[in-house]
């Protein structure tokens, strides 16, 4: 043991030196190690956290993409039924309004057709009314002389005789 | 020439460089305060503040010294979690963690100028901890007494001492001189850091006295290095005899 001599050895030391690291392990642990570790740990978490949450995002933005994309393509295509549902209908509409026209006008034609023959019934009534009168002045004037009663009755009802 | 005259002589005359007991500066109630002691009472105070500082407010978002502590901490371990697994890192982690931190710490603050050269009654006030085998031995003796602790809570008693001793006499000669081994642990340990920090001690202390200016920051440099590796290598030293001890002996065949 004359080594140990040579080189100092007190076990008093050994001992100081020993209760040193133990003292410095203590608190190390307690006051670097633990909270380092803990924050070390919980940024771990959160980035983990995070990453997800971002994952999770970016799928809801593809799909809302995609949601998106679908209505503008049914709305399109809805507007495309509309307007062509419009088209005939005014086409129709056209058409049927074409017809209520001709329709109309033949109406129209009709009854004024039926008005002049009408019409032109009671003119000739009436002109057959005078006629025999007038006959009867137009042949006094002629030939001078008055026309008996029964004679001009004659007249009058060959005149109405003769339609 | 008489060789009492030429030992004399001799230690007269490295007496300034080489001293290898550390210097005792007083004694409080018959406890001797040796310089290295007291650089090891600093070097607490210096991590422990520091410690605190880094992690007096710490925030999720990390700055300052709480980064840095944060690197080398996830780094350590990161290590000590591959070698160890889960349930021992937990156990392991400190320990391996403080013995770097506080070699580390003493090795650099022993490089610091006013060590060897403040005088307290003509003694040298500071000397580098770990060039005092005493401080040394005891680092790697609460090493090599943690390794057994745990290796006896991990393994049990009977798996213990099938480490050492077995009925296979070649495994048992084997064991034996694993048993030597472990001595040999001990000595490897607190005489390699002994070494490494004496020596550059030295060798700084012989070159400042050749020339003090620029030429010994070569192996200021240096130092740095050694006082890095030796903290790392008993670092991780430490941390593979503590796995391997508390590892179950592979199955004999």
């Amino acid at each position: 043991m004359e080594i140990l001599k040579q080189f100092g050895i007190n076990p008093v030391l050994l001992a100081a030196q020993v209760v040193n690291f133990l003292i410095l392990l203590f608190i190390l642990k307690k006051f670097l190690y633990k909270p380092i570790l803990k924050v070390l740990e919980e940024r771990r978490k959160k980035i983990e956290v995070s990453l997800k949450n971002a994952e999770a995002i970016e799928k809801r933005l593809l799909e809302a993409n995609q949601e998106y994309e679908k209505i503008l393509n049914e709305a399109l295509e809805e507007s495309r039924k509309i307007l062509n549902q419009s088209k005939e209908a005014g086409i129709q509409i056209m058409e049927e309004s074409k017809e209520t026209a001709a329709r109309i006008i033949q109406k129209a034609t009709e009854q004024a057709l039926e008005v002049k023959k009408t019409e032109t019934g009671k003119i000739e009534q009436e002109v057959r009314k005078h006629l025999g009168a007038l006959i009867v002045l137009a042949f006094e004037k002629v030939a001078g002389k008055a026309m008996k009663k029964d004679q001009k009755a004659i007249i009058e009802r060959e005149v109405k005789n003769l339609s | 020439m008489d060789p009492d005259f030429r030992r004399d002589d001799r230690r007269k005359h490295m007496e300034h460089a080489i001293v290898l007991p550390p210097e005792i500066l007083g004694y409080i109630k018959g406890f001797p305060i040796t310089n290295t002691l007291l650089v090891a009472w600093i070097t607490m105070a210096v991590i422990i503040v520091i410690s605190f500082l880094a992690t007096w407010k710490i925030k999720l978002v990390p700055s300052g010294l709480q980064g840095l502590f944060e690197m080398v901490i996830d780094f350590a371990h990161t290590t000590v979690y591959e070698l160890a697994g889960d349930k021992k890192t937990k156990v392991f982690f400190p320990i391996v963690m403080t013995f770097f931190l506080f070699i580390l710490f003493a090795n650099f603050i022993g490089l610091l100028p006013g060590f060897a050269t403040i005088k307290f009654h003509g003694e040298p006030l500071l000397r580098s901890m770990n060039s005092d085998l005493n401080m040394t031995l005891a680092l790697a003796l609460t090493s090599a007494v943690l390794t057994h602790i745990f290796a006896l809570y991990y393994l049990g008693i009977v798996e213990y001492l099938k480490k050492w001793f077995t009925l296979n006499p070649i495994f048992l000669f084997v064991g034996l001189l694993e048993l030597v081994g472990e001595f040999t642990k001990i000595v490897s340990l607190s005489f390699r850091l002994f070494g490494n920090i004496f020596a550059g001690e030295v060798v700084l202390a012989t070159i400042s006295s050749i020339f003090a200016f620029v030429v010994p920051l070569p192996f200021y440099f240096l130092e740095i290095i050694v006082g890095f590796v030796q903290a790392a290598v008993f670092m991780m030293l430490t941390l593979v005899f503590l796995v391997l001890l508390s590892e179950k002996h592979a199955a004999e065949h």
